[in-house]
C-alpha cells in the first residue's frame, strides 16, 4: 500500500472509529475516580475505589490466583507447544502435516462454550474435582494450539540447511536443538508465551465452565459482579488491569523489536 | 535421537491431542445421545429438530452472528484502509490492538454503564431532543456491543493483507489510468479477499456462542445457542441436551469454515 | 591406482515414485577439484547430500575412506559441507560459527582459539573474528562458511553451489580462490553448480549430469571439445549442432555437402549430429565459404561479436567474430576438419569413449 496518502475523509473516520474504540475504555476508568457509586454521574475525584478494592482481601486473592493461572499455564502451553511446532515441522509427508494442522486448530476455532462444555463433560468423566486444576489444565489446553502456530513460521523460516550445518560439523541432535534450532525460534517461542498469557488472561467461558465452587479467575468474578449491577470498585479493577495490559505490551513489544532489530541488519 | 527418545520427545503433545482435542469433542458427541437420566437416545435430537423453539433460536443466533460480522466488516475495512495509509501505520495499528488486551468482561461492563436509563448514550440523546430510551437489554444493544468488541479482531487480518500488497500494484493500477475508486474496487478489494475471510471467520465463530454478552447486554431476551448450551450445561443439568445444541454448533462451525476456507487461524494476528 | 576417497556404486534415490539419481557410480581421489554439473534438479545436489549424510540412498552403496558409510549418520561423517544458503548461524558471531565444530568436539579452549585463527587467515577474514554474521556482506559470509566447515580439517569438502548467491565479479574472483585454497589444503572438493563456465574454469573433473544420470565424465578440455550427445554439447558452452550423415570414416555430409572430419568409428551412412563451436567458425567472402549464410544480427560483446546468421535452410548459425560484417549481408563460413565433432544418438559414455581411443592419440 502506498502510505502517507490519507484524504480528509479517511482521517476523519479514522478519529471517529478510534474514538468509539476507546470511549468505553475510558469511561470505564474515569468513573474508576468517581466519589459517587454510579456511572451515571460524575460527582468528584476521588481514589475511595481504589482504596476499596486494595483492601478487598477476597477480590486480591481472586487477581493473584489469576496471575498465577495465567503464569503457570503459559509456561507449560510454551513447553508443549514448542514441542509441537517441532513435531508439525518435523512430519515428513505433507499429508501427515496437515493433519497434524487441522487437529491443532480445532480448539482455537471451537467456541468458548464448547470448549468449556466438553472439557466440563470431560473432568466429570474423568472424576476430577473442579477447582484449581481443571481451570489450570483447561488454560493449558487451548494456550497450546496457539503457541504451536507462533513457533511455527519461525521453524518454517529456518532453512534446513542449518540443521545440516550443524550436524555436518559434528553436533549431536541435542547439540543441534539446544545450540540452533532454540536459540533461532526463541523470539516465536516468546511470542507464544505472551499471546498464551493474554488468552489466559483474556478468557472467561471455559474458565466460567471448569470452575467449582471454591475457585474463581477475575473474568468469572467480573462476570457475576456485573450481573448485579454497577460496582465502581470494578471500575478501579479494570483502571489497574489496563495498566497491566500496557506493561505486558510494552514488555513484549521491546523483546520482539530487540530481536527484530538483528534480523533486519542481517536483511540490509 | 534414537527414536524412543524422539517419541518421549513429542509425548506431551501427543498426549494434548489425544486427551483434550479428540476424547472432548468425542465425549460431547457421545453425551449428545443421553437423555437427563442417562438413558440412550435419540430425544435430545428430536427435540432439537422437531420443536420449533430450538429451529428458531438456531436461525436467531445465526442471524445475530451474520448481523454482527457484517457491521465489523463494514466499519472495520475503511478502517483497515486507512491505517495501511498512514505514515506511522505500525503504531495506529498497536492503538487497535490494544483494546483486545482489555477483558472482554470489563468492556461488556462498560457499555451496562454507558447503556443504562441515565447513562452516557441516553444523555446524549436527551441533547438532540429525544427521551431516554430503554437500550441495554435489547437486541440492538446486544449485536451493537459484540460488533464493538470483534471489530479489532476484524480489522487486523484486513489489515495484514492490505499491508502485504505491494505499492507497485496500485501505483500501476493509477499509471494505467484507474481512479482511486477503480482501483480500491478492481485491485484492492479483490486482493484482500483473503483477509476479509479469515476476518469473518474469526467474528462468525464466536459470535454464535456469545452467551456471557447475551446475559449482560442483552438481558435474558436474547437467546442463542451460547446461552442454550450455558443454561442445560450450568442451570438445569441437562448435559444431554447441552451437547447435541454442542453438536449442532461443532456442524455450524465446520460449515463457515468450509465457506470461508482459507487459513485456519483465529486472533493470532495480534502481534 | 589410487585408493578412491569417496566412491558410489549404483546408487539409486527414489522420492515417491520418481527416481532422482539413477544408478550414479563414481569415485573420487585425494586432492583433486570435482564438478557436478547439471541443470537444476538434474540430482546433482542429491548426490552431495547422500554423501553427507542428509539424505538416505534408496539403494546402491557409499564408501569413505574404503568404508560403507550408508548407516553413518551426517554427524559421525568426516566430511564438510558449504551451503548453498551458508547456513550461518545468527545466533552466533564470526569465531562461535567457525568454532562450532570444535566446541561441540569439546576440543580444548586455546586449541579452538588457535585453529579458529588459522581457518580465518586461510580465508583472509581474521580481523573479522568478532564480528556479527549480520555485519558480513554475501561474499565475506561465503569465507566465514569455508572455514568453518575445513576447521574439522575434513579429508573431502563437499560444496553445493556455494557462488551462486555472489554478484559476477565477485563470483570470479572467489572462483580463482576456491580453485587455491583446494591446491594448499590439499583436500578433495566436491563441487556442485549449474553454471558451465564455474565448472570449467575450476575443476580437475568434470561430472555432467541430466535426470538423474550421469551423461558423461572428464576434464573440462574433453568435455568441452568433446561432448558425448546433443544434452552435453548445448549445456556445456555455446554450439552449433547440425543433424547430418556419416558416409564413412573421416567423411561426414549435412546440409547438401560433404566434408572431410577428424571422427571414426560409425557404421557407414549412419545418422548423425555435427557440433561446431560459435569460436571455430570464421567468417569469409560467400565464394571462398564451404556455406553461405545470410547475417541476421550482430551484438558486440566486448572481446568479440557474436553474429547470428541463417543459412539457405533456415538453420540459425551462432559465430563469434573479432571482425563485424554487415547486417544482411551474404558470407561465407569455413571450418577446419577437427572443428567439427561428431556425435552419434543415443551412446553411451563406456562405447564413447572406447570408439575415441581406436583413432585418437
Amino acid at each position: 500500500m502506498v502510505k502517507g496518502t490519507t484524504s480528509k475523509m479517511g482521517k476523519m473516520y479514522l478519529v471517529l472509529v478510534f474514538l468509539l474504540l476507546y470511549i468505553p475504555i475510558v469511561f470505564l476508568i474515569i468513573y474508576s475516580f468517581n466519589q459517587g457509586t454510579t456511572m451515571d454521574k460524575f460527582t468528584g475525584w476521588s481514589m475511595v475505589h481504589y482504596q476499596e478494592l486494595f483492601s478487598d482481601k477476597r477480590l486480591l486473592a481472586i487477581f493473584l490466583n489469576t496471575i498465577l493461572i495465567a503464569l503457570l499455564s503459559s509456561v507449560f502451553s510454551t513447553f508443549v507447544g514448542t514441542m509441537g511446532a517441532l513435531l508439525v515441522d518435523n512430519a515428513k509427508r505433507r499429508r501427515t502435516k496437515e493433519t497434524y494442522l487441522y487437529l491443532n486448530s480445532i480448539l482455537l476455532v471451537s467456541p468458548d462454550v464448547i470448549i468449556g462444555a466438553s472439557f466440563l463433560i470431560f473432568f466429570t468423566a474423568l472424576g476430577l474435582p473442579l477447582g484449581f486444576w481443571s481451570v489450570l489444565l483447561s488454560h493449558i489446553a487451548f494456550e497450546i494450539p496457539i503457541v504451536v502456530l507462533m513457533v511455527l513460521p519461525r521453524l518454517n523460516e529456518m532453512s534446513s540447511s542449518m540443521v545440516n550445518a550443524a550436524r555436518d560439523l559434528g553436533a549431536s541432535n541435542w547439540q543441534t536443538m539446544s545450540q540452533i534450532v532454540i536459540p533461532f525460534i526463541q523470539p516465536g517461542i516468546i511470542a507464544g508465551f505472551f499471546m498464551a498469557i493474554t488468552y489466559s488472561l483474556d478468557d472467561f467461558a471455559v474458565t466460567f465452565f471448569v470452575t467449582g465452587n471454591g475457585f474463581t479467575t477475575l473474568s468469572v468474578e467480573i462476570y457475576s459482579r456485573a450481573r448485579q449491577g454497577i460496582s465502581l470498585e470494578i471500575n478501579a479493577l479494570s483502571g489497574i488491569m489496563f495498566i497491566f495490559s500496557l506493561i505486558l505490551v510494552t514488555v513484549y513489544y521491546f523483546i520482539e523489536n530487540r530481536s527484530q532489530g538483528k534480523r533486519k541488519v542481517m536483511e540490509a | 535421537m534414537t527414536k524412543q527418545l524422539k517419541a518421549l520427545f513429542y509425548t506431551p503433545y501427543f498426549v494434548w491431542l489425544g486427551l483434550f482435542v479428540i476424547a472432548p469433542v468425542g465425549l460431547i458427541v457421545y453425551y449428545s445421545f443421553f437423555n437427563i437420566n442417562h438413558q440412550l437416545t435419540l430425544a435430545n435430537y428430536q427435540t432439537f429438530f422437531g420443536s420449533g423453539t430450538y429451529l428458531i433460536m438456531t436461525a436467531n443466533s445465526v442471524l445475530y452472528a451474520f448481523l454482527i460480522t457484517l457491521i465489523a466488516l463494514l466499519i472495520s475495512y475503511p478502517m483497515a484502509y486507512y491505517i495501511s495509509k498512514l505514515k506511522h501505520r505500525d503504531f495506529w495499528i498497536l492503538l487497535v490492538i490494544l483494546p483486545t488486551w482489555i477483558n472482554l468482561l470489563l468492556k461488556a461492563y462498560a457499555f451496562i454503564g454507558l447503556l443504562s436509563q441515565d447513562g452516557l448514550v441516553n444523555k446524549c440523546f436527551e441533547l438532540f431532543g429525544f427521551g431516554p430510551q430503554q437500550i441495554l437489554f435489547t437486541n440492538t444493544s446486544f449485536i451493537l456491543v459484540a460488533a464493538y468488541i470483534e471489530i479489532p479482531f476484524m480489522i487486523l487480518p484486513i489489515y495484514n493483507s492490505l499491508t502485504d500488497i505491494s505499492s507497485s500494484y496500485i501505483r500501476a493500477s493509477h499509471d494505467l489510468g484507474a481512479t482511486t475508486w477503480q482501483t480500491i474496487q478492481k485491485i484492492i478489494i479483490p486482493m484482500t479477499l483473503p483477509g476479509v475471510k479469515s476476518g469473518v471467520q474469526i467474528v462468525f465463530i464466536p459470535s454464535l456462542s456469545l452467551f456471557m454478552l447475551s446475559r449482560l447486554i442483552g438481558g435474558n431476551k436474547v437467546i442463542t445457542l451460547g446461552t442454550a448450551v450455558e443454561e442445560h450445561f450450568l442451570t438445569t443439568m441437562n448435559w444431554g441436551m447441552g451437547s447435541t445444541i454442542g453438536v449442532v454448533l461443532i456442524i455450524s462451525m465446520v460449515v463457515v469454515m468450509a465457506l470461508t476456507n482459507t487459513k485456519k487461524k483465529r486472533r493470532q494476528t495480534i502481534w | 591406482m589410487e585408493k578412491p576417497i569417496i566412491e558410489l556404486q549404483h546408487v539409486y534415490k527414489k522420492y515417491d515414485d520418481q527416481y532422482a539419481l539413477k544408478d550414479i557410480s563414481f569415485k573420487l581421489n585425494e586432492g583433486e577439484f570435482y564438478t557436478l554439473l547439471g541443470p537444476s534438479g538434474c540430482g546433482k545436489t542429491t548426490i552431495l547430500r547422500s554423501i553427507a549424510g542428509f539424505t538416505e540412498v534408496t539403494s546402491g552403496k557409499v564408501f569413505f575412506d574404503g568404508k560403507e558409510i550408508n548407516n553413518l549418520p551426517a554427524n559421525k561423517r568426516k566430511l564438510n559441507t558449504v551451503f548453498q544458503d551458508y547456513a550461518l548461524f545468527p545466533n552466533m558471531n564470526v569465531y562461535e560459527n567457525v568454532a562450532f565444530g570444535l566446541v561441540v568436539a569439546g576440543v580444548a579452549k586455546e586449541e579452538i582459539k588457535d585453529r579458529v585463527h588459522n581457518a580465518l587467515k586461510m580465508v583472509q577474514l581474521e580481523k573479522y573474528v568478532d564480528r556479527e554474521i549480520s555485519e558480513l556482506s554475501g561474499g565475506q559470509q561465503q569465507r566465514i562458511a569455508i572455514a568453518r566447515a575445513i576447521i574439522n580439517e575434513p579429508k573431502v569438502l563437499l560444496l553445493d553451489e556455494p557462488l551462486s548467491a555472489l554478484d559476477a565479479k565477485l563470483r570470479k574472483d572467489m572462483q580463482y580462490e576456491l580453485r587455491d585454497l583446494q591446491q594448499r589444503l590439499g583436500i578433495t572438493f566436491l563441487f556442485v553448480t549449474h553454471d558451465q563456465e564455474e565448472a570449467l574454469a575450476m575443476s580437475d573433473k568434470i561430472f555432467v549430469m541430466n535426470q538423474g544420470q550421469i551423461l558423461q565424465q572428464g576434464t573440462p578440455v574433453d568435455i568441452y571439445d568433446e561432448p558425448i550427445n546433443h544434452f552435453v554439447a548445448d549445456f556445456i558452452g555455446e554450439s552449433n549442432i547440425i543433424k547430418g550423415k556419416m558416409i564413412k570414416d573421416y567423411l561426414i555430409s549435412f546440409l547438401g555437402h560433404e566434408f572431410e572430419c577428424a571422427d571414426a568409428g560409425m557404421q557407414p551412412n549412419e545418422p548423425v549430429e555435427v557440433v561446431i563451436r560459435p569460436e571455430d567458425l570464421v567468417i569469409t567472402s560467400s565464394q571462398k565459404g564451404k556455406l553461405q549464410v545470410k547475417v541476421d544480427t550482430q551484438l558486440f560483446r566486448g572481446d568479440y561479436y557474436e553474429i547470428v546468421a541463417v543459412d539457405d535452410q533456415g538453420n540459425e548459425w551462432l559465430i563469434h567474430s573479432t571482425n563485424p560484417t554487415k547486417d544482411d549481408a551474404m558470407v561465407g563460413l569455413t571450418f577446419g576438419p577437427s572443428d567439427m565433432h561428431v556425435m552419434r544418438y543415443n551412446e553411451s559414455e563406456s562405447k564413447f569413449n572406447n570408439r575415441l581411443g581406436t583413432y585418437e592419440d
